[in-house]
């Protein structure tokens, strides 16, 4: 008896330690509800962040091309709603390709990596972290995107 | 209207006239007509060139005046023929061969067509609600999008939407359509329910079955055992024309594939709260 009210207050704890952790939400370009953005290659939002203004995001176009590493910066554009941002593709079309997200709300900071097929984002296979993604994990995304196309 | 006005609004008709090739022949009798302003001694030519030139500049202001005067004229191509209708400065629409449309109004806060049967595939970059095409089964608003349109004689339709949302709007029934998805249109039902167009085939046929009051019973059972979570666009517009006694279903199967966000209880769900419904389509936009 004792050890499980042991258990559960660890638990509680726990949760309160993070009521919310800080992360990403991403959909397709319509979810942004943004006419502006609705070419755009996909929508993003983050969660447990107490001001949804106050989000520090970057993100880069990492790429497999014949081979060949390749990075571009990616500009993540505000919508006309608070908290929700697009990123519209300014990446080539050739190879395989992720984006990875970085974000930082305060001390918390979250990071994603969005593969990319044929027919856009490949949500299904989306990395979320509660740090920003290390360059091993975007060069194994990309090996396995690779490795499907 | 003053005159800088029947200016503004030949300048808008203009942009309205279809782009029509020019005659082969026209391009001979033009190059004979430098020709000869060209060759000395034949100035007599060159003033009967001009006579025509006046002449053909007076025909087409008379047809400008007609498209002043007759704003409404129906746009038709045959089975062989594409036209484009540029929508002020917002975007433009293809006209498919086969196809019968007219532009019903031009203005800076409404630009409307008026389908009557055929295809057109708009393509349209400017906020909600600025153009709208009716067709017999109701009204396409545009809310910021690109998409295809068909109407046949009867009056049955399909919206197939590429980026963007559209509305379609019937009587106070509508639905939402986001890229991705389609849905069928009918005369006297006005919208049916979208689906995306990667649905099961079985899916999308209980969809219509549904719609067209076809053993509604088995259609229901159909839609709710096979939406997958990107179904749940169906599933918030099913929840809505369902019978009361079969919302509470509905709402079960798209709380266990998505559950309502913060704001959203079920009993304001159930009661189709209108600031409910749209919170919760809000939150399920992001898994469509």
């Amino acid at each position: 008896m004792i050890r499980s009210l042991v258990l559960l207050a660890v638990f509680a704890a726990a949760v309160a330690a993070h009521p919310g952790a800080f992360t990403f939400v991403i959909g397709n370009a319509v979810a942004s509800q943004d006419f502006q953005f609705k070419s755009a290659a996909f929508a993003l939002r983050t969660e447990g962040c107490a001001d949804p203004a106050k989000p520090q995001i970057t993100a880069t176009a990492e790429g497999l091309v014949n081979g060949t590493r390749r990075s571009i910066p990616v500009k993540v554009m505000p919508s006309h709603r608070p908290g929700v941002y697009a990123v519209v593709q300014n990446w080539p079309d050739g190879g395989a390709w992720v984006v990875s997200l970085r974000g930082t709300c305060g001390d918390k900071s979250a990071g994603a990596i969005v593969p990319f097929g044929p027919q856009g984002m490949v949500r299904e296979s989306a990395q979320f972290y509660a740090r920003p993604a290390t360059n091993a994990e975007v060069d194994a995304a990309l090996k396995a995107l690779a490795s499907v196309k | 209207m003053s005159e800088r006005e029947q200016i503004e609004f030949g300048k808008q008709a203009l942009e309205h006239l279809p782009v029509e090739k020019a005659p082969d022949a026209i391009w001979a009798s033009i190059e004979r007509a430098l020709d000869q302003k060209a060759a000395p001694g034949r100035a007599r030519f060159s003033r009967w060139g001009w006579a025509l030139a006046a002449a053909a500049l007076a025909a087409l202001t008379g047809l400008v005046y007609w498209t002043i005067a007759h704003p409404g004229g129906w746009i038709e191509t045959d089975a062989h023929t594409r036209r484009t209708i540029e929508v002020g400065q917002i975007g433009s629409v293809e006209v498919e061969p086969g196809t019968r449309v007219r532009v019903v109004a031009d203005r800076p806060n409404e630009h409307r067509l008026d389908l009557a049967h055929g295809e057109i595939r708009a393509k349209i970059s400017a906020p909600p609600k600025l153009f709208f095409v009716d067709t017999a089964a109701g009204t396409a608003v545009d809310l910021g999008c690109e998409y295809t349109l068909t109407d046949d004689d009867l009056g049955r339709g399909m919206l197939t939407v590429t980026r963007g949302w559209v509305s379609f709007q019937w009587k106070g029934l509508e639905s939402l359509v986001p890229a991705g998805a389609s849905c069928r249109t009918h005369p006297r039902i006005g919208p049916g329910i979208p689906y995306f167009d990667d649905a099961p085939d079985g899916f999308k046929q209980a969809v219509e079955n549904f719609v067209l009051g076809q053993d509604r019973g088995s259609a229901l059972n159909a839609m709710l055992a096979q939406a997958r979570v990107r179904d749940t666009l169906t599933l918030w517009h099913l929840l809505q024309r369902v019978e009361a006694s079969d919302r509470e279903r509905v709402y079960d199967r798209m709380a266990a594939l998505s559950p309502p966000p913060d704001g959203v209880s079920r009993e304001r769900a159930l009661a189709l709260d209108p600031e409910a419904l749209k919170l919760w389509k809000d939150d399920l936009a992001w898994k469509w």
